[in-house]
């Protein structure tokens, strides 16, 4: 394989894509980068896996900094549940040492399974409370009061300055460690479950909550680069053209995520869930059972 | 457009400036810097395809101080993309100790300390990885 303009080309455009859904969702996007790298351009899976980490930081850059202009980040949340998460992507990964990966992929195959459900059935909700200006008057909890979460923005496409009060941060903060362990362990960003965890339990609206994820997924990604540095598994010349695509897909996203409806954003959302319970179903199952579904990953 | 940085200006509140103004200068930073040398390292490395094979083995014999320096000097594609991979490693790093500082500055004391667990944390998390613990 050499270094052409088609593989460069197409390399650029996959993590283009990832970039843009990456940032409209709050997620790394690594879980369309892996496979488009590893069945589309035939790369060994260790060096798409540690490019697609990389690129989670680039586009966490691109994107936190952009929701963070805007004032969509809610950086005193995020500071606090990234406690959560990179101690849960510190457990997670000596934990992969000693549990069975089935079990824990069967569980994460359910809770995601219920994620998507929760963002389906709860997709018109966020524009609803958004219209009523109900994510202002809930009563924070003791935990938001004392470390003053909380957080506004003016949404774009309602045309208005959004109000939330922060509340459930005892549910907030566990979803966050477990996504934490879910990075350690499955090799996952986690974004996708911080961003319900947000929305779902701590009344955090959809957007504020992509926001947020987006800033908090480059610390955990940046953990997991710095081991892959260190181990020598990082190809930069693949990272080069990933780096770079993902960083506009990523900016590209941050200037849409605002205007589109959080209703669209969390049919878009439910799908991906659902995609990835489905895909955790399949590991787990294989795994525990040698029972094997058609899967992409 | 008026209407949003009206709103904007209204949600700076003081107690809040520095850390929002300091995090997004280093991810700025930290993005424009690493997609520059990207960039210039692409389009030296398709220049001259055949000095960039793809093959695993090869990363290895790049990982000597005295191969990145003479790479530095002589703009080595593969090298040049090393360091904007480093640069861009440590940017979100990099935003969390500038936050502990602009925290302080904000006499935000129990951020000061929150985004401390964090660091440590992550230097934790380095440690134990390092000496192959994790």
């Amino acid at each position: 394989m050499q270094y052409s303009y088609s593989f460069v080309g197409l390399l650029f455009a996959i993590a283009c894509a990832a970039g843009l859904l990456g940032a409209l969702l709050g997620i790394g996007g690594g879980i369309f980068l892996v496979p488009a790298m590893v069945l589309m351009l035939h790369l060994p899976m260790k060096i798409a896996v540690a490019a697609s980490v990389v690129s989670v930081i680039a586009t966490s850059n691109a994107g936190g900094s952009s929701y963070v202009d805007q004032r969509i980040t809610n950086l005193r949340m995020g500071m606090f549940l990234e406690i959560f998460t990179t101690v849960g992507a510190l457990s997670g990964t000596i934990l992969a040492l000693y549990l069975r990966d089935w079990a824990i992929q069967l569980i994460f195959a359910f809770m995601l399974g219920y994620m998507a459900y929760a963002a389906f059935s709860t997709r018109n909700l966020d524009d609803q409370r958004i219209a009523s200006g109900e994510f202002a008057r809930t009563r924070p909890d003791r935990f938001a009061r004392w470390l003053k979460l909380r957080g506004d923005y003016y949404d774009e496409a309602a045309k208005r300055d959004v109000q939330y009060v922060v509340n459930g941060v005892p549910i907030g903060a566990s979803i966050a460690y477990l996504a934490g362990i879910a990075s350690g362990l499955l090799g996952v960003g986690g974004g996708a479950l911080k961003v319900s965890a947000m929305n779902r339990y701590m009344n955090v609206p959809m957007k504020a909550a992509v926001g947020t994820s987006k800033l908090m997924i480059g610390v955990t990604a940046a953990v997991s680069s710095i081991l892959f540095f260190l181990a020598g598994l990082i190809h930069f010349t693949v990272v080069g053209p990933v780096a770079v695509g993902t960083t506009a897909g990523a900016t590209a996203g941050t200037m849409i995520m605002n205007r589109l409806h959080s209703t669209r954003l969390k049919w878009l959302f439910a799908v991906l869930m659902l995609y990835l319970a489905y895909e955790m179903l399949a590991k787990g199952l294989n795994t525990g059972f040698q029972w094997r579904l058609p899967s992409a990953a | 457009m008026k209407q949003h940085e009206t709103t904007q200006s209204k949600r700076n509140r003081p107690d809040e400036l520095n850390v929002y103004a300091d995090v997004y200068n280093v991810l700025l930073g930290g993005m424009l810097l690493s997609t520059a040398l990207f960039v210039a390292a692409i389009v030296k490395a398709l220049l001259r395809p055949e000095f960039v094979p793809l093959s695993p083995q090869w990363i290895k014999e790049h990982y000597h101080w005295s191969a990145i320096v003479h790479g530095i000097v002589s703009f080595d594609p593969t090298v040049i993309m090393l360091i904007a991979t480093l640069l861009l490693i440590l940017t979100p790093v990099a935003r969390v100790v500038v936050s502990v500082y602009a925290f302080w500055v904000d006499h935000d004391h129990k951020f000061v300390v929150i985004t401390f667990i964090v660091l440590l944390v992550i230097i934790l998390t380095v440690v134990l990885g390092m000496f192959g613990l994790t």
